[in-house]
């Protein structure tokens, strides 16, 4: 039996470390792929410190948790004490069934709710942004104070009730009362429970996501939005971290304890715990205060605010070497302006999920930078601002080609940021020569559970669609039942629908062919493993694509954002962005440089950047176009079909 | 005097947290209840509702083409997943809560921790671990390659989403089961034993019956999330399962503000009514035992 349990327990154990020893070893992988391990390296932990925007989105997530789990167990340790002394039956009942509530409601409904009132709330009262770090500290708090409460109130219980009242008749205050003699009783419920508010709000995900607006977003936001790039060992360094600094704290508050133990007398040992919990609470206090300190010290002074709002993954950071950016610009206001500036920078996983977060009025940015048929759909809202291009010289180095596109065909709004073309990607080693060509490959039966198709639906509905020779942006519902149906014989021979997940899989092998953003092609190319063989070409026709900055309806800085966009545009970060990101950039000064073209190499050269003659022509002939509401409504509930066969 | 003051420490504790429930609980409760019945004019409707339980769609399994109510067969599935899920980790659970609630202090101590620490690496960072493990050209198939035993198919399956479920949930099962168990009586399993009772018999009539309220927040803890949830099905899934966290989430993105509303709201009562039902079952069952 002994025996059994043992075995028992360790293959348990095995299960739930088995991830964390491969967040382990991937960590020191000398490439970047997650799933083919090329050898030892220390690289990724100097390039996590080089990550200004990961450290802080860490940085981020402490204060919040911190924040959260402090005042959830001030307020909930109050709570249960009131709820504990509640004679009235009903009222006992209400309040427990009240306390439930956020315990047995999904968390998607939880964050669900609370951004639902905090929109409505903030559009009441005109207000520019209702959704902030306070939105957020605010849900984080109300989904950890059940759990305190639940931890403390049983404390409370089995507490004898006359220790209280025999103070009491000993001439104590209540609150003297409560502090000398009840708080010690119930303190290990109440550190108990704000361990447990630290560790939900530190690993939430789902409340934080529809709760998070500007410029406060947490690593698992962070995260999550890294769809234009996928996640790289980085990642799993910075989780090596964490573990780490856990495991060193369980152990030293282990060692003290049982030093303790065998000091202290058996009638001693309630005292000396309760004083680590006490040690424990004042640290983290302080901690608290010292970081939420620092938030207001850094925000203090004259410093103006820039809210830039990106694809994940989508500028160059400073990683491997690059530039930057962000802070390149912060420093450049300096010099130039002399201007203090905090330039607050989010993400954002795909243009849908931009919208969403613009629309609902929640949030404020000066800049974004979506793609052409959000844009269209943006301006057509009333979303845009029209640009003063006397901030923007550089927007003369923008090539001919990319004036006057369907999008803003008057050139006011945008400035464009990068572009590209949807190609096929196949690996060499699996697909055969013949085969390849059109978009055929992807409905080929002989590379069944080989092929990825995209998981969003205007992409891959966009497949079908040039496959077919439809009209990706007819509003005939006919046309787009038949590409359901294509997309419906294609199912059985998918493996996999994904975005960020195709560089994993294309570099391990693990699928054979995809169709994908060019650009994106060479930074799975530069990470295959070695029994891959990668090989691109662009199926006809296809999708070209914009991506360009403008600047939101919400903005609260429009001159300093064009300062900003003009930036983008000067030739040092436009090219670290386009060496960082890998897409085609409409700049000259890029496009034209000797360095660029030389890192880039010629078959990258080649690929990105096809013959621009008559990319305006097939631009405006085969780009997405923004659809009505009705129209997307109807491909919203297609996908769903397809997704459910 | 005492009396006095004691109904003002209750009034001066309750009164935050009762203003703040009733604010940040109840109120946005309210407004997914309002978004849900109306449409985006805030006119009243019934129609996101209906949406839902009668919106359909054609599937195609190969040989026959049926016509199938879209969200009911979306949330069939996430519930039937989310079942097989909360079986396994109570299978996989109650024992090891058995087990640490009888080992020393000390062990009992360091087990929980070590079930809690992969909660403090993010969440999503440990599915794209498993993504690593489970995935055709993964480390799971080189082990087993490496033993000779062939190649596993899992990424993409039903099993990867309810591993995935399963691993990420786990903790929920075994902490509040262990937590109950700590505290039961050791006399009374001794006293079954010592009036004849057999090994199975004790933990079937006695150990079982007590740590029935452990076992139902444990169930409770584990289903609400893996009913819910939106990324382990798109990671693991290969993006092939779509559950009715996805299609919260889906209508979200596509900006159906209203629709996502109704969804959440019909779910929150499905799983209200489910959980009354499943809390009264077990207390008749305790009276019983």
């Amino acid at each position: 039996m002994k025996k059994f349990s043992k075995i028992y327990t360790a293959l348990i154990m095995l299960f739930l470390f088995a991830p964390i020893l491969i967040l382990l070893v991937f960590s020191f992988n000398e490439g970047k792929s997650l799933s083919v391990f090329s050898g030892f390296s220390l690289n990724w932990y100097v390039e996590l410190f080089k990550d200004a925007e990961t450290l802080g989105a860490v940085r981020n997530t402490l204060v919040l948790a911190f924040s959260a789990s402090i005042i959830s167990t001030i307020m909930g340790t109050a709570a249960a004490v009131g709820i504990n002394k509640l004679r009235n039956k009903y009222l006992r009942a209400t309040m427990d069934t009240v306390t439930n509530i956020p315990m047995i409601n999904p968390d998607i409904i939880t964050g669900i709710s609370l951004m639902l009132m905090f929109v409505f709330v903030g559009r009441l009262f005109g207000a520019a942004t209702s959704l902030s770090f306070v939105t957020m500290l605010i849900a984080h708090i109300t989904f950890c104070l059940p759990y305190v409460i639940l931890q403390v109130l049983p404390k409370l219980q089995q507490m004898d009730k006359a220790l209280p009242e025999a103070a009491m008749d000993l001439g104590c205050t209540p609150l003297r009362a409560f502090f000398k003699v009840e708080l010690p009783e119930i303190l290990p419920g109440i550190v108990t429970g704000m361990i447990m508010a630290f560790t939900l709000s530190l690993d939430d995900f789902v409340i934080s996501y529809f709760t998070s607006g500007n410029g406060f977003q947490t690593l698992p936001i962070r995260i999550y939005n890294m769809t234009k790039k996928t996640v790289t060992p980085k990642m799993y360094a910075l989780a090596t971290i964490i573990f780490f600094v856990i495991l060193a704290l369980l152990i030293i508050s282990n060692i003290i304890e049982s030093s303790d133990e065998a000091t202290a007398k058996p009638t001693k040992e309630r005292k000396k715990a309760s004083r680590h919990s006490k040690i424990i609470a004042g640290s983290l206090g302080g901690i608290l205060v010292a970081g939420m300190l620092g938030v207001l010290i850094f925000n203090s002074g004259k410093t103006q605010v820039l809210n830039v709002y990106n694809w994940g993954e989508y500028i160059s950071d400073g990683s491997e070497d690059s530039l930057d950016t962000i802070k390149a610009f912060e420093e450049y206001c300096f010099e130039n302006y002399g201007m203090k500036v905090k330039v607050n920078y989010s993400t954002f996983a795909s243009n849908e999920d931009m919208f969403a977060k613009l629309s609902s009025g929640a949030v404020s940015f000066d800049v974004v930078i979506p793609s052409d048929y959000m844009i269209a759909r943006m301006r057509d809202n009333d979303m845009l601002l029209p640009l003063d291009f006397s901030n923007i010289p550089n927007y003369q180095y923008i090539n001919e080609n990319f004036h006057g596109l369907y999008y803003d065909p008057d050139d006011l709004y945008t400035v464009p940021y990068t572009y590209g073309i949807i190609g096929v990607m196949y690996n060499a080693n699996v697909v055969d020569e013949a085969d390849v060509g059109s978009w055929d490959l992807l409905w080929n039966e002989k590379y069944k559970g080989d092929i990825l198709q995209f998981n969003n639906s205007r992409d891959a509905f966009g497949t079908a669609m040039y496959k077919l020779g439809l009209d990706v942006n007819d509003p005939d519902h006919a046309v787009w039942d038949r590409a359901l149906e294509e997309l419906k014989e294609q199912y059985p021979l998918v493996k996999s629908y994904v975005m960020d997940e195709i560089f994993n899989m294309m570099e391990s092998g693990e699928a054979a062919a995809a169709a994908y953003y060019a650009g994106d092609y060479f930074t799975i190319m530069d990470n295959q493993a070695e029994n891959v063989d990668l090989r691109f070409y662009y199926p006809e026709p296809t999708n070209y694509f914009v991506d360009a900055m403008c600047i939101p309806s919400c903005c609260q800085n429009k001159e300093l954002a064009e300062i900003f966009i003009n930036f983008m545009l000067s030739p040092e970060p436009a090219i670290a962005n386009a060496e960082y990101i890998y897409y085609a950039c409409p700049n000259s000064l890029v496009y034209e440089n000797e360095g660029y073209i030389e890192d880039m190499g010629e078959e990258a050269m080649e690929i990105l950047y096809p013959e621009l003659g008559n990319f305006k022509e097939l631009y405006n002939h085969y780009a997405y176009r923004s659809l009505s509401e009705e129209t997307l409504n109807y491909v919203t509930s297609l996908w769903e079909t397809l997704k459910i066969n | 005097m005492n009396k006095k003051s004691n109904s003002l420490v209750q009034r001066i504790t309750l009164l935050p947290y009762s203003v703040w429930a009733t604010l940040f609980i109840l109120v946005p409760l309210a407004f997914v209840a309002y978004y849900a019945f109306t449409d985006s004019d805030f006119n009243f409707t019934m129609d996101n509702v209906m949406r839902f339980f009668t919106a359909t769609s054609m599937v195609d399994d190969g040989e026959t083409v049926r016509e199938v109510h879209t969200y009911l067969l979306i949330f069939g599935r996430s519930l039937k997943l989310a079942v097989i899920s909360t079986a396994i980790c109570l299978v996989m659970g109650y024992p090891l809560a058995y087990i640490m609630a009888r080992s020393k202090d000390r062990t009992q101590k360091i087990m929980v921790t070590l079930i809690m620490i992969p909660m403090w690496m993010n969440f999503l960072i440990r599915t794209y671990a498993w993504m690593t493990i489970l995935q055709d050209t993964g480390i799971l198939n080189g082990i087993l390659g490496m033993l000779g035993l062939g190649k596993l198919s899992i990424i993409g399956t039903e099993a990867a989403v309810v591993i995935g479920m399963v691993y990420d949930y786990f903790p929920y099962m075994v902490v509040p089961i262990y937590s109950v168990m700590a505290k039961m009586d050791v006399r009374l399993l001794e006293a079954a034993r010592d009036l004849g009772c057999p090994g199975i018999s004790v933990l079937r009539r006695v150990v079982w019956p007590l740590s029935l309220p452990g076992v139902i927040s444990g169930i409770t803890m584990v289903l609400i999330p893996s009913v819910s949830t939106f990324y382990i099905s798109q990671k693991l899934g290969n993006g092939k399962f779509y559950l009715i966290g996805d299609a919260i989430e889906g209508q979200y993105v596509a900006n159906n503000l209203h629709f996502a509303a109704a969804i959440a709201f019909i779910l929150m009562v499905i799983l209200l009514v489910c959980m009354a039902l499943m809390r009264k079952l077990a207390n008749r069952k305790l009276i019983v035992a």
